[in-house]
């Protein structure tokens, strides 16, 4: 049983085509993780599983039909930017967005989210006296009061600090526990790969992969090697079956050609220097995404960090 | 609907429990009728600093008399009889005996005198004044001051001057000093209302007298007061709005309802925003009226009337403000779009004299039939002491009945695309696209 079934869905604004032919299958119960460059296609797929944006063709059956306004009830949404009447209490604001969903024992459900993200001294203040943190923890209890059976989050981890990050990954994974589905997009990779049963990537409005991590993986086989040298990435230069070294300072990862040895490198790089560590892996959900989303993309991805 | 409630309510509580609402409701009415308390606060604080007036006079027979007079009337009015507290300015009459050779160097030293503040004014009388038939030219009158159009002076000096000389003529004509007081008996044409027979006593009523209060004040009170409503419930969902788009609650809102519902909860919420307000004025209002015992001179009949236009007012008008708003992306884009949308609302300020003077004109009729129109004006005739046929309301009620039908449709189709569309600035063609396609 699924819990959204998109079919060759196609969406365009003006010139533009955000989705294009896209067909999509989320079980009931698993974690969907939604990941892709800025501009890829994924919030206006999310927001077409809301409702809040029609298909110009194909269908998309939520529950196993298509929305009819009061379907979204069951559907938990928290949207990209965050969207809170700032003069309002966080306990009035949460039961009023609870309200809006025909939710029940919202005022009861409220204050245990409340005290579970640690924000029941705020409860009787204002929106606009959060911080970013807060304010993001705010939206996603918005998102999951009414105890929907779909819950959608349109990148839920953005401005959050590691400790905030983890109080929302274990809410999100309990929320599942309890049969709720999850979808939610992220530019985290890291997280997609921690949490998500099912990865679902779109580059310029077209899906690129679908599927659970390791099946992505399989696709791409072990053509990555991460080393550790005394001389860091001095020593991997113009290597033979390299096609790309990225570069995270204490440790390096290689692309190598496809069928290309392992072993042969591994000679190669101990005649230049001495190696503190070697592992040969499948490629990494960031280097899946770096190289489909290359050459733009790529350029960034030297910066961040894995 | 349950959800429309909701959101209506949510819209409700955040206008009424603000403190502006408050100082607005108290302050609303003090703006809007300001120039008319300014006025009877201000009345009796008129400069009372003594007026000197010189007063050339070539005929010779007036400046006595005016010194005579300005003495009579300085002690009868200038301080008030019982707290002889000083309440006018007295007029001091400096009599300059004409220059017959010179008149033009006279003239002119006198203004200089003027201009200095030594004197207010100075009044130049023309040689014939008695017999101005011989020659008008030389039965002139002139007042010469700085302000001298508007100087209540001049008015004074006009009648009293006037008034001596008509004596003096019948005088010399030799009618009776008696005779004189028939002859020049001023008499006033009163405004009264059309009489009524009084069904149950079969008698005919008496002569009912009219005055500005019930001809001109309520009417436009009672239009002020519609004008006010809409700035309550309708302006602001403007902005509102507006709000809820660049802050991403209208997407939030939008995953919990459809953008339809969306708008009629704003609209709802601002009816019941003007409800409340008008029900705390009509009730302030009854209670002042019965108070100060002026309820035949109030229309309260038309109260009901201005309830009703007022609901469907704000559906139609609301409408195309939140449609608006939906289209603005920022702060600057709705500062731009409000008054332009207002001047539906404000054109019929323009129109109240002549709608006042003729009510039942084709103009005013036809007007007050043309539905953006309608609540204002419609509301404006209904006050008026002048009665209008009594289909007229009701035709004006079901033309703005169906156009808030229609702009409550348009509006929701701009709304839908409007409150998602990011970056599209709101130019009018746009606007018209997204009402025309949906």
């Amino acid at each position: 049983m699924n819990t959204v079934d998109i079919e060759q869905v196609t969406k365009t604004f003006g010139q533009v085509t955000a989705v294009d032919n896209l067909s999509l299958s989320v079980p009931q119960g698993s974690i969907y993780g939604f990941i892709g460059p800025n501009g890829a296609g994924k919030t206006t797929t999310l927001r077409m599983i809301m409702n809040i944006f029609w298909p110009d063709s194909g269908t998309i059956l939520v529950f196993g039909e298509e929305l009819q306004g009061a379907g979204t009830d069951r559907i938990g949404y928290l949207p990209e930017e965050r969207g809170l009447y700032k003069k309002m209490k966080v306990r009035e604001l949460l039961q009023f967005y609870g309200e809006l969903k025909n939710g029940k024992g919202l005022r009861r459900d409220v204050d245990r989210w409340l005290e579970r993200l640690d924000l029941s001294n705020w409860a009787n203040k204002r929106v606009e006296t959060l911080s970013k943190g807060m304010s993001q923890k705010v939206q996603f209890i918005a998102a999951v009061v009414s105890l929907p059976d779909l819950i959608i989050l349109d990148e839920p981890f953005t401005g959050l600090d590691p400790v905030n990050t983890d109080v929302i990954r274990e809410a999100i994974l309990e929320i599942r526990a309890q049969g709720t589905t999850v979808i939610f997009s992220t530019h985290d990779m890291n997280v997609a790969e921690r949490m998500c049963d099912y990865i679902f990537m779109i580059h310029k409005g077209r899906k690129v992969l679908d599927g659970t991590l390791t099946a992505i993986q399989d696709e791409y086989g072990s053509d990555t090697i991460r080393i550790r040298t005394e001389d860091d990435a001095k020593a991997l230069q113009n290597l033979d079956g390299i096609e790309k070294i990225n570069d995270f300072g204490q440790l390096q990862e290689l692309r190598m050609t496809r069928g290309y040895d392992p072993q042969q490198v591994l000679a190669a790089v101990i005649s230049r220097t001495r190696i503190t560590s070697f592992e040969v892996a499948r490629p990494s959900l960031h280097d899946i995404f770096v190289r489909i989303a290359a050459p733009e993309a790529e350029e960034e991805s030297h910066a961040q960090d894995t | 609907m349950r959800k429309i409630l909701r959101l209506a309510r949510r819209e409700y509580r955040a206008s009424v429990r603000t403190k502006g609402f408050i100082i607005g409701l108290a302050l609303a009415p003090v703006m809007m009728s300001g120039s008319i308390i300014a006025m009877v606060l201000f009345q009796g604080k008129v400069d009372t600093a003594d007026k000197r007036i010189a007063v050339v006079d070539r005929s010779e027979v007036v400046a006595e008399m005016l010194v005579s007079a300005t003495e009579a009337r300085n002690s009868a009015v200038v301080y008030d009889q019982e707290s002889g507290k000083k309440v006018k300015p007295a007029y001091l009459i400096e009599v300059i005996p004409s220059s017959a050779s010179d008149p033009a160097a006279q003239r002119l030293a006198l203004s200089d005198r003027v201009r200095a503040r030594e004197l207010h004014a100075f009044i130049e009388i023309g040689s014939e004044v008695l017999n101005p038939g011989k020659d008008w030219e030389a039965a002139r009158i002139r007042y010469y001051g700085e302000n001298a159009a508007i100087d209540e002076i001049r008015g004074w000096l006009t009648g009293t001057i006037n008034d001596y000389l008509r004596r003096l003529r019948l005088a010399n004509t030799g009618v009776d000093e008696e005779e004189t007081e028939n002859v020049l008996a001023w008499i006033n044409v009163e405004p009264v209302a059309p009489v009524s027979l009084d069904k149950d006593t079969g008698e005919i009523s008496e002569a009912q007298s009219t005055n500005e209060l019930e001809t001109i004040m309520t009417p436009i009170f009672m239009l002020m007061l519609m004008f006010m409503m809409i700035m309550m419930g309708a302006i602001p969902l403007l902005n509102a709005v507006m709000e809820e788009k660049t802050l991403r609650i209208a997407e939030v809102i939008l995953g919990s309802m459809r953008p339809f519902q969306f708008m009629m909860g704003k609209i709802i919420g601002g009816v019941a925003v003007s409800l409340t307000a008008l029900s705390v004025y009509s009730i302030l209002g009854i209670i002042a009226v019965y108070r100060m015992d002026v309820v035949d001179k109030i229309p309260l009949e038309v109260l009901p009337w201005i309830f009703a236009y007022m609901v469907l007012t704000i559906f139609m008008t609301g409408s195309g403000f939140a449609a608006l708003g939906s289209a603005c992306n920022d702060a600057k884009d709705a500062q731009n779009l409000t008054f332009p949308a207002m001047v539906p609302l404000i054109i019929p300020m323009f129109l109240l004299v002549p709608i006042l003077q003729a009510p039942n004109s084709t103009f005013a009729t036809g007007l007050s039939l043309f539905p953006p129109f309608t609540p204002m004006l419609m509301i404006l005739r209904l006050s008026s002491p002048v009665g209008i046929p009594g289909w007229q309301p009701w035709v004006g009620l079901a033309e703005v009945f169906l156009l808030a039908v229609i702009s409550v449709w348009v509006g929701g189709r701009i709304f839908r695309v409007g409150i998602l569309m990011q970056g599209q600035p709101p130019k009018f063609s746009n606007i018209l696209r997204w009402a025309v396609r949906g």
